[in-house]
């Protein structure tokens, strides 16, 4: 079995191409990645609030004060062009046209409505479609602004002080008294973030060499004479699986600690509060935790792909079965993204979910300890019956002879 | 000596190919199963080489593979020294040495890591694979590449690390799987010669073939598979009157279609 092993581990290391994605991929390329998304991400937001919109009003002269708010608003440009608008139809043709960004349509008595005891219904009309949009959002708060000028003038003209209208238009006021330190809430908004990101790493550290170590050994004539040796099976499946486990192992570990390092750099050198207050509160014993519960996860994942990779006939064909298997992790993790889904003594036995929901509870300082021992337990047996299978599937000659 | 006797094999058909037959072309094919090997026996005795000869698809490699011990037969036996290695495959993988044209080797190991690994595997100690590399390297002509990627081998030189590792831990007796196909007159020779080798030792050779001017050249035994079915096993000077014919081509043609007749 160690023999196995060391010979495994040696062609591992001198593959270039399974060094790049269990080394290299993680130290790198990840932090670069979400580096870029980042900044592309918050130019677009950025691009986004800068951004200057065209826009047309009819009726304006009716509410005035709110016009000249819009007009001076440093997001609002006042259209220009030889186009005349007197119906909110013929806004959203301009709109639809891209002659305007925006079109707000005030009805004619909306003077009469202001100056009386009704409400005047106005409408912005613009395309919603774009995924960063706060052209609305901007209209709305000039006009309740506004709208709020005008009745604390007319409750004022009624008598009724400043202290009076607010009791009166906001009776209860609901004060939030958070009970979650900074760390807990951090973690509740970090914390289902990081399984996402550690889980399929997890897999790719195992199931990347496990095609060479399985549908590799296969396509390249190995696997027979491998066979004929008078080592056993279970000797010959351990040895691969150690391999897999060791390579799924490092890749999380180089993970972590190259998040770590950029971390430190992000807090650092551009002194993010955000990620002081999120990673501080963090010992090295929850990295530890983390680390503890990754193990058995890692198992299952090098026992699976083990499994799919002995049964593929070649390299194509292992790529083809990782993929289903890459996919259907990542929705266990989502599982444990969703509201409400919380580690308890049943969520303890759901694989991978299980493990997603721990990483949260660790990273928001609120974790139970039984339930973590339930989850290494029950993840354990689910890699011991796996590595299992694996010995199986490596004595029936249909898988192996395909 | 080894000793085949009765030895069967069948394989289930897959839903594919249940699918795909329009009719029924072979007859060791039933409902559910392919009758791949139905009843092979031959002896191949010390310092004696055995030719396998059969069409293609006569059931010569599952024979081998039983041999072989990566198949397990669903009857028959196989005796090397006695000891039924069905019953002990550890036994018969420690006693055989198998290569095939198809065999490979490490790619990203050199030629002697590769060959010490199978000899580590075999359970040898390192004073014992050492003595033995270097013998193997000297009746091979291997040292100028034994520290080469095995990657970066020529087709004879990869031939020759692939006989080395099947023969490394010594083993009592030799299964070749139509070793020669696709090699160059130059490597043919290096294999023939390696034959030549084991039959002076006295180590029994079973080899795959569709040469048969390899026969003429080394064997001492013929067996022949059609169908699954030993049609043939003896000396090349019987299979020669069993086929009517001195040219072994003739001989060979002459006993597939007696068989198929009957």
């Amino acid at each position: 079995m160690f023999e196995v092993f060391k010979k495994e581990l040696k062609e591992l290391l001198r593959d270039k191409k399974t060094l790049l994605f269990i080394v290299a991929l993680p130290i790198a390329v990840f932090p670069l990645i979400f580096a870029v998304m980042a900044f592309i991400t918050s130019q677009a937001a950025l691009e986004a609030e800068q951004e200057v919109h065209t826009y047309a009003i009819i009726n304006g002269e009716y509410a005035q004060e709110f016009t000249d708010k819009v007009f001076y608003h440093k997001s609002f440009k006042l259209y220009q062009g030889d186009k005349t608008f007197t119906t909110a139809e013929q806004l959203k043709e301009a709109v639809k046209a891209g002659h305007i960004d925006m079109g707000i349509y005030l009805p004619s008595n909306a003077r009469e409505a202001l100056d009386g005891e009704k409400q005047s219904e106005w409408q912005v009309v613009f395309n919603d479609a774009k995924s960063i949009n706060f052209l609305f959002q901007r209209v709305k708060e000039l006009a309740t602004e506004f709208g709020d000028s005008i009745r604390a003038d007319k409750l004022a003209s009624y008598g009724i002080s400043e202290e009076l209208q607010t009791a009166i238009i906001d009776p209860i006021k609901v004060v939030k008294v958070d009970t979650a330190d900074k760390r807990e809430s951090l973690g509740e908004k970090i914390g289902g973030f990081i399984p996402y990101l550690l889980i399929p790493l997890v897999l790719m550290g195992a199931s990347y060499p496990a095609i060479d170590i399985g549908a590799g050994e296969k396509e390249r004539g190995t696997l027979e004479t491998l066979l004929l040796t008078p080592i056993t099976r279970t000797q010959l499946v351990l040895g691969k699986f150690i391999t897999l486990l060791v390579s799924s192992i490092v890749t999380t570990s180089i993970t972590v600690l190259s998040m770590g390092v950029w971390i430190t750099i992000a807090i650092n050198v551009m002194d993010l509060e955000i990620a002081k207050t999120a990673f501080s509160t963090l010992h090295v014993i929850d990295f530890a935790l983390i680390f503890i519960i990754l193990l058995p996860l890692a198992a299952i994942f090098a026992s699976l792909a083990l499994a799919i990779s002995i049964y593929a006939r070649s390299f194509k064909e292992a790529q083809n079965y990782m993929t289903p298997l890459s996919m259907g992790v990542i929705f266990p993790i989502i599982v444990a993204l969703l509201p409400n889904v919380e580690l308890t003594a049943k969520t303890a036995f759901i694989p991978v979910t299980n493990v997603a929901l721990a990483i949260k509870e660790i990273i928001k300082g609120t974790v139970d300890y039984t339930l973590v021992g339930l989850i290494f337990l029950a993840t354990v047996i689910v890699a011991g019956a796996l590595i299992a299978f694996c010995v199986k599937w490596f004595n029936k000659e249909e898988v192996l002879f395909r | 000596m080894i000793e085949v006797a009765g030895l069967k094999k069948k394989f289930k058909l897959t839903k594919d190919h249940k699918k795909n037959k329009l009719e029924k072309t072979d007859p060791r094919e039933d409902k559910d199963y392919f009758h791949s090997v139905r009843d092979v026996s031959f002896h191949c005795n010390a310092g004696e080489v055995l030719g396998l000869l059969g069409p293609n698809g006569a059931g010569k490699t599952t024979t081998l593979r039983m041999i072989s011990t990566a198949l397990v037969p669903d009857e028959g036996s196989i005796n090397i020294a006695g000891q039924d290695i069905i019953k002990k495959p550890l036994f018969g993988r420690k006693s055989i040495g198998f290569l095939s044209g198809s065999t490979g080797l490490y790619g990203r190991l050199t030629v002697k890591e590769n060959i010490e690994y199978f000899a580590k595997l075999h359970g040898m100690k390192k004073a014992a694979i050492t003595s033995r590399c270097a013998q193997l390297f000297d009746l091979l002509d291997m040292h100028s590449f034994i520290d080469k990627r095995a990657d970066n081998l020529s087709t004879g030189m990869k031939q020759k690390a692939n006989i080395a590792r099947a023969v490394v831990h010594q083993p009592a007796v030799v299964v070749l799987d139509e070793p020669t196909t696709g090699l160059d007159i130059m490597t043919t020779q290096t294999v023939i010669k390696f034959i030549k080798g084991l039959k002076e030792q006295g180590t029994p050779v079973i080899f795959s073939t569709h040469h048969l001017d390899e026969v003429a050249l080394l064997c001492d035994r013929v067996a022949v598979i059609n169908e699954g079915i030993s049609c043939f096993d003896g000396t090349v000077t019987d299979f020669k009157l069993a086929g009517n014919s001195e040219e072994l081509n003739q001989a060979f043609m002459n006993i597939l279609t007696e068989k198929r007749d009957v």
